[in-house]
């Protein structure tokens, strides 16, 4: 289970179970998780993905992500375009981008299921899998 | 990387003043914090406007001539668009226009134009945008949909950001609501807080509201659960900073009996503390009404006729193509896909001058384009933001070409 | 040869009221480039109720021509993916909505939230921008 997990939260891979690698009878197994992994790839180490073509880069997330907010409390934290690098979401190009993850709420030892940036999205361009 | 130059974004009436451009040999590289839009205006666009008389590319000098020469021989003519341009090169359109003894009118006349003189008269109530940010706890969205025509509007001011008196974030100190005939991407911010109303049906609703408001039970002609009127009454009694955002689904439905938004609103004020915002679209939309107002009392549809400037629907520009023109300047519009072609037709059988940065629907059938550069791009000025404060814009690069202050000025050197 | 029977019975029409509204990715790509592919798809697009275009046999995504006292235009009919209100059409602001738009405005402003239009598929091309300027 904690293996599943960590599976999950993407702190493991699939390839690192020996057994599914390499012993004939998980071959079945081994397909399946591919085929349910697959939206995974291309997602960030913790599993956020963004679909930049539904972005309008209306800034919600990056005002509403409590990251956000506690790294950058005069920028982001009050409507601005982030005035610091030590946020999660910026928009860049019209569209935006993320970065110092590790931070994310969902992640680390006190994690909670943050929705913030999730349901202030109008395009549901933000997915966590 | 360069460093980035702090800019005012022209994509909407926000004016968003924290966006960061980064310039490398004169050309755009990057640009942060905008919306998709911003980004759009930034870059600018890919078919500039050409110099042409008779759709035959000409030197500007010819163009600007020849421009002159129709305004001058025209007995009545019509000059349009506006909301794209800077107050200053608005001033200059005003200038020329009484010189000419012309019409002048902006896109305002169609749009916001209605609600702004409500607001200037000092018929209805309005706040500015940090009061917004600073204070509000009721925000309602009401025929708008910000997130599909302001994209920041949400994050900068309206909702998600803190404020003074809103320091524990949206969840907890503010409460967005929604009224319009479809659930659009703002309803959808609005959780449970939407209601859903049939088209035209903004009036009723508004009577409704102030019945609940009053204590009386309301009463509709179409299907709307009474309760839930009732509880959105108590929600806006209880504000202590509400704040309407009148877009156009509400201005065009209601703008038969416009006063009722005004007795809406003193209904309101009896048991709170409400303001109301027009959803302005086009840059500097308001600015034209504000400099207008300056010059002669009134905000638009205006006529500089021998007794004097006049304002009434005759001198609006739906009017005036339709029947009164027998000249057209636009300037930063494009009527032919933003007019109704059925009234835009007649604009083949007139002259028709353009003046704009790109190559558009109208520049196709003009006879006379004059390119010029873009406002808040290769020129600055200044502008009022839909809220009506004054800001500031500044040029980003440095171009050779003429603003459209300079072209308007220079056709008036032309006919004087 | 076998007759094409389809040719010759009407497709049904009904009624639809329009409302124009905008659209953040239409405005930029249209911003940018007017005459575009990307424009002409973003704006050439009429938004019904999916339960509505079933009962009128419209597919998501067909050709459907639309038709007011003041103009024609086919354009592609897309399925909302939120419940919408029966009879209304959503289409963003641009010049396939204004070909419909009525040229009565006795108060200086025109009805474009509320253009009444009738609705039919079509197996015509959606109408060009050079098409519309001809009409
Ligand atoms: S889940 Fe929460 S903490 Fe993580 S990126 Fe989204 S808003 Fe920020
Ligand atoms: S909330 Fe959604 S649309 Fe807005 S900037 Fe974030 S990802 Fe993009
Ligand atoms: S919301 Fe308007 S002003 Fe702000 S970045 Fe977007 S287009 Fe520019």
């Amino acid at each position: 289970m904690a293996f599943a997990v960590a599976l999950l939260s993407r702190t493991k891979q699939y390839t690192e179970c020996p057994p599914l690698m390499e012993e004939e009878q998980y071959i079945d197994s081994r397909q399946k998780l591919e085929t349910i992994l697959k939206p995974l790839e291309g997602a960030e180490e913790t599993g956020l993905i963004i679909h930049e073509e539904l972005c309008s880069g209306c800034g919600n997330c990056v005002v509403a992500c409590p990251v956000n907010v506690a790294n950058d409390p005069y920028g982001s934290g009050r409507g601005f375009g982030p005035t610091n690098g030590k946020v999660i979401f910026r928009v860049e190009n019209g569209k935006v981008k993320a970065a110092n993850i590790e931070e994310c709420r969902r992640f680390g030892k006190d994690r909670i299921l943050c929705r913030a940036c999730i349901d202030p999205c109008p395009t549901e361009a933000i997915e966590f899998v | 990387m360069t460093e980035p130059i702090t800019w005012t974004c022209t994509g909407c009436a926000l004016l968003c003043e924290d966006i960061l451009v980064y310039i490398k040999d004169n050309r755009v590289e990057k640009v942060e914090h905008a919306c998709l839009k911003g980004k759009a205006r930034v870059y600018g666009c890919k078919h500039t406007a050409m110099s042409t008389v008779d759709q035959e590319e000409v030197d500007i000098n010819n163009a600007i001539i020849q421009a002159a020469e129709i305004l001058e021989k025209a007995s009545n003519p019509s000059l349009y668009g506006w909301s794209n341009s800077t107050s200053e090169a608005q001033v200059a359109g005003i200038e020329l226009a009484q010189t000419l003894g012309a019409c002048i009118d902006s896109t305002s006349s169609f749009c916001q134009g209605i609600t702004i003189n409500e607001i200037m008269n000092g018929s209805i109530p309005s706040c500015t945008l940090e009061d917004v940010r600073e204070k509000a706890d009721v925000v309602i969205y009401w025929g708008a949909d910000p997130m599909s025509s302001h994209p920041r509007h949400l994050s900068r001011y309206s909702y998600f950001p803190r404020g003074e008196l809103r320091q524990r974030g949206y969840e907890e100190d503010r409460t967005a609501i929604c009224i319009d005939v479809t659930e659009s991407r703002t309803a959808k911010m609005c959780k449970g807080m939407f209601f859903r109303i049939p088209p035209g049906g903004d009036a009723e609703f508004m009577r409704a509201l102030m019945d609940g408001l009053a204590g009386r039970v309301p009463k509709l002609s179409y299907d709307f659960d009474v309760k839930r009127i009732l509880e959105l009454a108590a929600v806006l009694k209880k504000a202590e900073f509400g704040v309407i955002f009148a877009g156009l689904g509400l201005v065009y439905s209601i703008k038969e009996e416009f006063d009722l938004i005004s007795e809406f609103m003193s209904t309101l004020n009896r048991f709170s503390n409400f303001f109301l915002i027009p959803m302005a679209g086009h840059f500097n939309m308001r600015g034209f009404n504000h400099n207008l107002h300056k010059k002669t009392g009134f905000i638009h549809r205006l006529g500089f006729t021998k007794n004097g400037p006049v304002s009434g629907v005759e001198y609006s520009v739906l009017e005036q193509l339709k029947h009164g023109a027998d000249a057209v300047m636009v300037v930063g519009s494009d009527p032919l896909a933003s007019l109704p072609l059925s009234i835009t037709k007649r604009l083949k059988d007139i002259p028709l001058i353009l003046v704009d940065p790109c190559a558009n629907l109208t520049s196709r059938v003009a006879d006379v384009t004059i390119p010029c550069v873009a406002s808040g791009i290769e020129v600055g000025g200044t502008a009022v933001r839909l809220d009506g404060k004054n800001m500031d814009i500044s040029p980003l690069i440095q171009g050779d070409g003429l603003s459209d202050e300079m072209v308007i000025r220079r056709i008036m050197e032309e006919v004087n | 040869m076998a007759l094409d029977v389809g040719k010759f019975i009407k497709a049904p029409e009904y009624d639809v009221k329009i409302i124009s509204r905008r659209d953040v990715f239409q405005a930029s790509v249209c911003e940018e480039d007017r005459f575009s592919d990307e424009c002409l798809e973003l704006s050439a697009l009429i938004v019904l109720d999916a339960a509505e275009m079933k009962r009128m046999g419209i597919q998501d995504g067909a050709n459907v021509r639309l038709t007011s006292k003041w103009g024609s235009v086919v354009v592609r009919a897309r399925a909302s993916p939120r419940e919408e209100q029966k009879g209304l059409g959503f289409m963003v602001n641009g010049p396939w909505v204004n070909a419909l738009v009525s040229d009565e405005a006795p108060d200086g402003i025109p009805a474009f939230k509320d253009i009444e239009a009738k609705i039919t598929i079509s197996k015509d091309g959606i109408t060009g921008i050079q098409e519309l300027h001809l009409l």
